[in-house]
């Protein structure tokens, strides 16, 4: 497997200043993707905006992780509306 | 430049507490936090500027200096002349407004200008301000920009030129953009912190409609009038397309508000190149309104016929 997009969650760990604990606890909660290869654990990049969201409300609004999940949850559903919502007025735009 | 009521901001009176500025600054920034409140801009901004409040109540020196120069920031400079003159003076302070307590900034999405001018004015600068628990990050900020662009110009890849922070981006728009959809341009954010890579920029497409085709993803829907006899008896017909006229046949019965599709006649596949998606019309048969003696007596000799 490639490890072009991929960063060491090690790495990820010192440079955010967060414990290993934090990075496997959003992995268990399905907020973000970890991926094993040969015994060492990577972020793929794609997820680390997500990542650092979660960094950011952890520690500026000192949002636990239950909260997180419900945030992460419900920012998820606001972004399906949103498409929705865009979809539809596309679809409406020439009746306007 | 006007002066900015820190306390208004975050609803405290001037006699608050720290206990109080933080509480209150807390309430607001769940309530305005961009991470809570995805593309609303009046949200970030209200942030930053409850974040900025927070920056300077929440620091006893730089509150001081708020509540004693705020209304006359013009004159803060000679106020921060005459504290280096004590500092040199007594040998012991050096230091100015650095480091203070936490800070809440985000910095996710943000333009350079955190801090308003007025902040920039009297407390010297935003590189003092910015948090330091976020120290690791290595990538650089995200910019996010919004492009406004007609369907017909993302009816083919096209080169654009954006300005972003003053600098010039010239990209290639792949030809199928959908009105809101973001895309990412790899690198073209802000620079990264301490050698790590460039930020990335997310441009959102406005695309306005005014072609007469409706628009879902890659189909396009129209509709097309057709004379009555022509839907009686058949026959040939020019319809508009995206790239032109095409001639199409009718068929003889055809109804009001039959469909038809014409393959591959629609918009371009988003980064699929040279696959389209097609083109449904809908037959709307014109009725005739005002009949002369003729056509009048003619249709009412069909009338006869039973038809």
């Amino acid at each position: 497997m490639k490890k072009d997009n991929l960063i060491p969650a090690e790495e990820i760990c010192i440079r955010y200043k967060v414990e290993r604990k934090f990075v496997s606890s959003l992995f268990e909660s399905g907020i973000i993707e970890i991926v094993k290869i040969e015994e060492t654990e990577y972020i793929p990049d794609e997820h680390l905006s997500e990542f650092e969201r979660m960094i950011r409300l952890s520690r500026d609004l000192e949002i636990n992780l239950e909260g997180l999940e419900a945030i992460h949850h419900l920012l998820q559903q606001i972004d399906k509306l949103q498409q929705d919502n865009r979809r539809l007025r596309n679809r409406l735009g020439l009746y306007e | 430049m006007e002066f900015i009521d820190y306390y208004k901001l975050l609803e405290l009176d001037k006699s608050a507490t720290q206990a109080d500025i933080k509480k209150a600054y807390r309430k607001l920034a769940r309530k305005y936090h961009p991470d809570l409140n995805p593309n609303d801009k009046d949200a970030q901004l209200r942030f930053q500027q409850i974040n900025e409040a927070h920056e300077v109540l929440s620091d006893p020196e730089k509150r001081k200096k708020y509540d004693e120069y705020g209304k006359d920031w013009k004159h803060a400079d000679q106020f921060e002349e005459a504290r280096r003159q004590q500092a040199a003076s007594s040998g012991g302070f050096g230091g100015g407004f650095g480091g203070g307590g936490q800070s809440y900034t985000y910095s996710g999405s943000f333009d350079d200008d955190t801090f308003s001018d007025f902040f920039e004015q009297m407390f010297g600068g935003r590189a003092r301000a910015r948090g330091s628990h976020r120290g690791g990050h290595f990538k650089g900020q995200d910019y996010n920009a919004e492009l406004q662009l007609r369907l017909s110009e993302v009816y083919k890849s096209k080169k654009h030129t954006l300005t972003i922070n003053g600098k010039n981006i010239r990209l290639t728009i792949p030809a199928g953009v959908e009105n809101g959809q973001t895309i990412k341009i790899k690198g073209h954010g802000g620079p990264g912190v301490q050698g790590g890579p460039k930020g990335d920029l997310y441009i959102t497409f406005n695309i306005l409609n005014d072609t007469g085709f409706r628009r879902e993803r890659e189909n396009l829907y129209s509709t097309e009038e057709i004379d009555l006899t022509t839907a009686v008896l058949g026959g040939e017909i020019h319809v508009r397309t995206f790239d032109g006229k095409v001639k199409l046949k009718v068929k003889p019965g055809t109804q009001n508000g039959t469909k038809v599709k014409l393959k591959g006649k629609g918009f371009p596949k988003y980064k699929k190149e040279g696959q389209f998606g097609d083109l449904f019309i809908t037959y709307k048969v014109k009725l005739p309104k005002h009949l002369n003696n003729d056509q009048e007596r003619l249709f009412r000799e069909l009338q006869k016929t039973g038809l």
